[in-house]
């Protein structure tokens, strides 16, 4: 069991030293000819913060669940921090992708210091974990984790109980307890009001800084993005439009992405690019 | 007529029509009941007379309750209880399991069907039934009837609890297939624990229902008040049957109590 994880490891210089995602025309539909991505190619280097922005239906929760290896594709290629993604991951790659969805994913009957353990799940995969035992030092990381995350206080409280700043920050640490390379998080602050998301997007930026972690999260809000991102790309109608370091991204220019019919904003990328 | 009074017209014509629509139906539903009740006697005056001073006989003879019998029928009572109790959490052992194989979230749509047609053939068999066919299995007495409420509560329950599991929300089980989980962490951090609330509520219910029907397991001879009410009713002992009914509501009514109870200091409240 223990050996992926030590090839992996191994490789560890490998893998940092290539980009975090490399996706190559990949072509995506639910249902046949009702294409859903046409066509994405995207390069993220290792270590950063990547938004995605894009109106709503544009792809964006299809591409990221398809990078968390939730979705099987049909075209194209998708490579994950060095490793090619076909079917399901492996899962010594898989542990090094921490995927948040969109409404979080935790169990709202389990205390917060229980969700943040099950991000240890992919290490100790055993029957003594299924029946709620899990190691102290797992348990101690866990605790470290939440009081980093201010969230000491509230390691007992049902998930239920918690504000909704709160439960992102528990989503945050239990994808942590992951120990991943790469975090994938899907619109995971559109439920908070703007002062509340900076917060978390505050926290965010200072663990890609902190840990060397590659962070790629959809987002909404422009001015979060040209904030805390370091590089945005924009998906409309399931092509990739634009893409640039976030602060680039000014008002109008956005406007003109969304609100315009053709794809004038590829010209625009490449002026920027030069 | 301008266009937009025309549409209004029409707009009104139409829902006009779904309300007589809706009138017919209803009638036609009482003309149903009544033409199947008057299959039955039920408009016979001569037999509605006579059954009805039949009853007002059968109640005078029923008071009042002759309280001497309560030492008997005490021990018959407790009987009760046990195989409700034992009966409901067997089943309820029984059910989670099966539940979780009949859910399409985590198994397979074969295995689910196969599952689904067990649990569907189980709850066909009244409890009564049950009683006879476990009277036949294992013998006269309160094992027969413990069994066949067991019975009874996994056609109920592993139907109602693989509901639940296909209800719970995607989301969360596709994050927890993202940190690594397997089917058994499934079941233990997610299925569990998101409809532990509807769990034990659904068993707080099959408890009270089963302490009911536990009281008529006795007439087959599967232990219990049952075997007493039978008795007395042979006997035509009806003051004797009242005290055995009264016993039975306040068993009934304690019940309830106890599960209102159980459910306003247990149940989480998200």
């Amino acid at each position: 069991m223990t050996q992926p994880w030590i090839t992996l490891r191994s490789e560890e210089t490998l893998t940092l030293s290539a980009p975090a995602v490399v996706v190559k025309d990949l072509w995506f539909a639910y249902r046949e000819g009702e294409w859903i991505l046409r066509g994405v190619d995207l390069q993220i280097p290792a270590g950063g913060f990547w938004a995605i922005m894009g109106p709503s239906g544009a792809g964006k929760t299809t591409l990221m669940r398809i990078l968390a290896g939730l979705l099987p594709f049909s075209r194209g290629q998708v490579l994950l921090l060095g490793h090619p993604l076909r079917g399901k991951p492996e899962p010594a790659l898989r542990r090094l992708i921490g995927y948040i969805p969109q409404q979080l994913g935790l169990v709202r009957g389990l205390t917060a210091l229980e969700n943040v353990l099950l991000g240890s799940l992919a290490r100790h995969d055993g029957w003594r974990t299924a029946l709620g035992f899990f190691p102290r030092a797992e348990i101690e990381r866990a605790m470290a984790l939440l009081e980093m995350l201010d969230l000491a206080d509230r390691a007992h409280e049902k998930v239920f109980r918690l504000s909704g700043g709160e439960r992102q920050r528990v989503a945050i640490a239990r994808t942590l307890m992951q120990d991943p390379q790469l975090i994938l998080a899907d619109e995971f602050v559109s439920d908070l009001d703007l002062p509340r998301a900076a917060q978390v997007l505050a926290l965010v930026h200072r663990l890609v800084r902190e840990r060397g972690l590659t962070v790629i999260l959809n987002l909404h809000e422009l001015q979060l993005v040209q904030e805390f991102a370091d590089h945005v790309v924009i998906l409309k109608e399931g092509r990739m439009v634009f893409e640039s370091p976030a602060p680039d991204l000014t008002w109008p220019l956005f406007r003109e992405i969304m609100e315009g019919e053709h794809e004038i904003s590829s010209e625009i990328t490449q002026e920027l690019r030069r | 007529m301008s266009a937009k009074r025309l549409a209004v017209r029409g707009t009104w014509q139409s829902l006009e029509w779904r309300r007589w629509r809706e009138l017919w139906f209803s009638l036609g539903l009482v003309a149903l009941l009544a033409w199947l009740l008057n299959g039955m006697g039920f408009f016979e005056a001569g037999r509605l007379i006579q059954g009805t001073s039949n009853l007002a006989r059968f109640v005078q003879e029923m008071f009042p309750p002759d309280v001497r019998i309560l030492p008997t029928i005490a021990g018959a009572l407790l009987e009760t209880l046990q195989m409700a109790f034992a009966g409901t959490l067997l089943g309820f052992l029984l059910s989670f399991p099966l539940g979780v194989l009949g859910s399409r979230t985590l198994f397979p749509a074969g295995v689910v069907v196969i599952v689904r047609f067990l649990i569907a053939a189980i709850r066909t068999v009244p409890s009564l039934l049950w009683a006879v066919l476990m009277v036949i299995v294992v013998g006269l007495g309160p094992l027969a009837g413990t069994l066949a409420l067991a019975l009874y509560t996994v056609g109920y329950l592993a139907k109602l609890y693989a509901e639940l599991f296909e209800a719970i929300d995607p989301e969360i089980l596709e994050a927890m297939r993202g940190v690594g989980a397997r089917r058994r962490h499934l079941i233990r951090f997610v299925l569990w624990p998101e409809s532990a609330n509807a769990i034990l509520s659904q068993l707080l219910f099959m408890l009270e229902y089963n302490v009911r029907a536990s009281t008529v397991l006795g007439l087959v001879g599967a232990g219990g008040i049952g075997f007493y009410m039978q008795a007395y009713l042979g006997m035509m002992a009806y003051s004797r049957l009242t005290t055995v009914l009264l016993a039975v509501l306040l068993l009934v009514i304690s019940m309830d109590v106890l599960s209102a109870w159980l459910r306003r200091r247990y149940l989480l409240h998200p």
